[in-house]
């Protein structure tokens, strides 16, 4: 009851706000203008094409939407939960709900799911354009659903990361930088990696383990490998000595990194964490400590 | 009745509060007052269980807050000295947002935001977005969702700052109606008229050290010495300090060697005294051209500056 009441709270706050309705134009906006123009460049519209040049084309537009999508998800994402405990805290609102019954579960998942609700409003929204590429074929339906648990999976880690630095850091315009700045870490830090030891160290095979899982939790990775047709039993990642799809291994990592950030923002986002985890150990002890009687 | 034991707080070398002793009683309006930085907000954060103390210990009746902190949290209604408003939502989806996350039940929800928005006089505002609300209002709400879960102790910090003179006299009303609900009323005020009118007990930090505590009116005579009175003469002043000082009436003649026109005494008594010594000064044909007695409590203000003097945080 109480995740709800904040659930409902917040989504009231950021559905009222003007900002959220030129949020959504401006996202639309990109990524049809940029459709647009790749048809436009492409001679998409022009009559004569075989069916064959417009499948390919329409992977091509479909696999630019989705790197675009996915950049958009990246930069917006953080902004609905980067300020999202601090700025409680800055509004001096935090302690009011320290004297709640709301737990530390309830305030960060009515946190994290308002903002991610955001997010996939964004995502629904711009699925009459990604319709266009139906037009033109080349797509598998099952290419569509894994991209879309791509960018919900590249959403959750974003948000959960951006919570989590909402939780530890103080100022709001810092966590903010410190979400950004692991987000763009994140996208690219397999090519950095890549780029910065150089093809013959990769030979090293402890080093390449790392970059392997560098590269199993990058999100464009896992787009890739889904918009150039990569499926399980063809290239695969072996995660645990199991054989995944690119994009499923993605999905186990991204699920990883959210329970393991959303577990520290719980730790830290009440006060004297040790002195509540040790109120819980003594809760514990006098709860399973044998009868004297 | 809320107990207070050898309360310590620091924040690594700032102490915050020192060995502080204190006990609410029951049902009382209970004032502290001190200079910025005394450790005001910072009690009334330890006794809303928002922080743990460095030591010493908090009683609610038979709980102690650091073993029970979400039970003392149900028993609290905590208003800070900040608004802490979410300007885009109504005042009764302010209200409902808060009985939510109190566990309140969706049922009982319209009636409890109904009855708190009737008594701080918000009802006409109740579909108003918070951010067009006035400073007062704005308290009010706060006072409001202070008391949503119909707690049995409210921490008021800085309640009335901001306040016009009917916005305040409104408030002491409201008070007065919450006492009268059986609430015990803790609140931290540096308008010290204006608390000690509100107050059932005050009690007066410093630097973390609790000075004195105890009824208004006790606190302020110990402090002062009584009340006072402030005559000015055109002449024959030394008369009338003898006169003045033969009279029981008067306890103390401050500045007694002082051959000045104006006279400052201290006095007990009543109104009746108060006419005996005027009729005095009179029948001995001394020109008295001003009498002015000040009660215990119009001289707070004066006590409470020489008692805080050199602490200010400013």
């Amino acid at each position: 009851m109480t995740f709800t009441a904040l659930l409902a709270k917040e989504l009231r706050s950021h559905l009222r706000r003007e900002r959220f309705v030129w949020v959504i134009i401006i996202y639309l906006l990109i990524m049809g203008l940029l459709g647009f123009g790749y048809l436009q460049r492409q001679n998409a519209f022009s009559p004569g094409y075989q069916s064959y040049v417009l499948s390919q084309i329409g992977a091509q537009l479909y696999a630019l939407l989705s790197l675009v999508q996915l950049f958009l998800i990246v930069f917006i994402a953080p902004a609905f939960t980067s300020t999202a405990i601090n700025g409680e805290k800055e509004r001096q609102t935090f302690d009011l709900l320290l004297c709640s019954k709301l737990s530390a579960f309830s305030l960060l998942a009515g946190k994290l799911i308002a903002g991610l609700v955001n997010v996939l409003l964004l995502i629904a929204a711009s699925i009459p354009l990604f319709s266009l590429v139906f037009f033109f074929g080349g797509v598998a339906p099952t290419q569509i659903l894994s991209t879309i648990v791509v960018f919900v999976m590249t959403a959750i880690v974003a948000a959960t990361f951006s919570l989590f630095c909402s939780t530890i850091l103080h100022r709001p315009t810092v966590s903010t930088a410190v979400a950004y700045t692991f987000c763009v870490l994140w996208m690219f830090s397999y090519w950095i990696v890549y780029f910065l030891i150089g093809s013959p160290l990769l030979s090293n095979s402890r080093l390449s383990v790392w970059i392997q899982w560098l590269n199993v939790s990058n999100p464009i990775s896992a787009l890739n490998s889904i918009v150039s047709g990569i499926q399980a039993g063809a290239v695969s990642f072996s995660l645990f000595r199991l054989p995944f799809a690119p994009w499923v291994a993605f999905t186990l990592v991204c699920l990883m990194l959210t329970i393991v950030f959303f577990l520290l923002s719980i730790v830290f986002v009440k006060p004297n964490p040790l002195g509540r985890f040790l109120s819980w150990l003594r809760f514990l002890d006098k709860k399973f400590r044998p009868s004297t009687l | 009745m809320i107990k207070i034991q050898h309360i310590y707080k620091r924040y690594r070398s700032v102490h915050a509060l020192e060995d502080l002793n204190l006990e609410i009683p029951q049902g009382a309006i209970y004032g502290l007052i001190g200079p910025n930085g005394a450790g005001k907000t910072t009690l009334l954060r330890i006794l809303g269980a928002l922080i743990p103390p460095t030591a010493g210990q908090v009683w609610f009746d038979n709980e102690e807050i650091t073993q029970s902190p979400a039970a003392i949290q149900r028993k609290v209604g905590y208003m800070p000295d900040f608004f802490g408003v979410y300007p885009d939502l109504t005042s009764a989806e302010y209200l409902e947002f808060y009985a939510g996350i109190h566990g309140i039940s969706r049922s009982k929800r319209p009636s409890t935001i109904a009855d708190l928005l009737e008594l701080v006089d918000l009802t006409s505002k109740r579909d108003a977005l918070v951010e067009t609300l006035s400073r007062g209002m704005k308290q009010r709400l706060c006072l409001a969702r202070a008391l949503i879960h119909d707690p049995d102790v409210l921490l008021l910090d800085e309640p009335a700052s901001g306040f016009d003179t009917r916005a305040r006299m409104e408030f002491r009303e409201l008070l007065r109606t919450l006492q009268g609900m059986g609430k015990t009323i803790v609140i931290s005020s540096h308008i010290l008229l204006e608390l000690a009118e509100m107050c059932s007990d005050i009690a007066i930090i410093r630097a973390g050290q609790l000075l004195m505590a105890g009824d208004v009116e006790h606190v302020t005579h110990n402090l002062s010495g009584g009340p006072r009175i402030e005559l000015r003469v055109l002449e024959r002043a030394a008369d009338a300090r003898q006169l003045l000082k033969d009279m029981p009436e008067i306890s103390t003649i401050m500045d007694e060697n002082d051959v000045g026109e104006v006279i400052k005494v201290g006095f007990t008594g009543d109104d009746q005294a108060l006419y005996r010594i005027l009729a005095a000064l009179m029948a001995h044909d001394i020109p008295v051209v001003s009498f002015a007695p000040h009660r215990t409590i119009d001289r707070l203000e004066e006590v409470y500056m020489s008692i805080t003097e050199g602490v200010s945080s400013l």
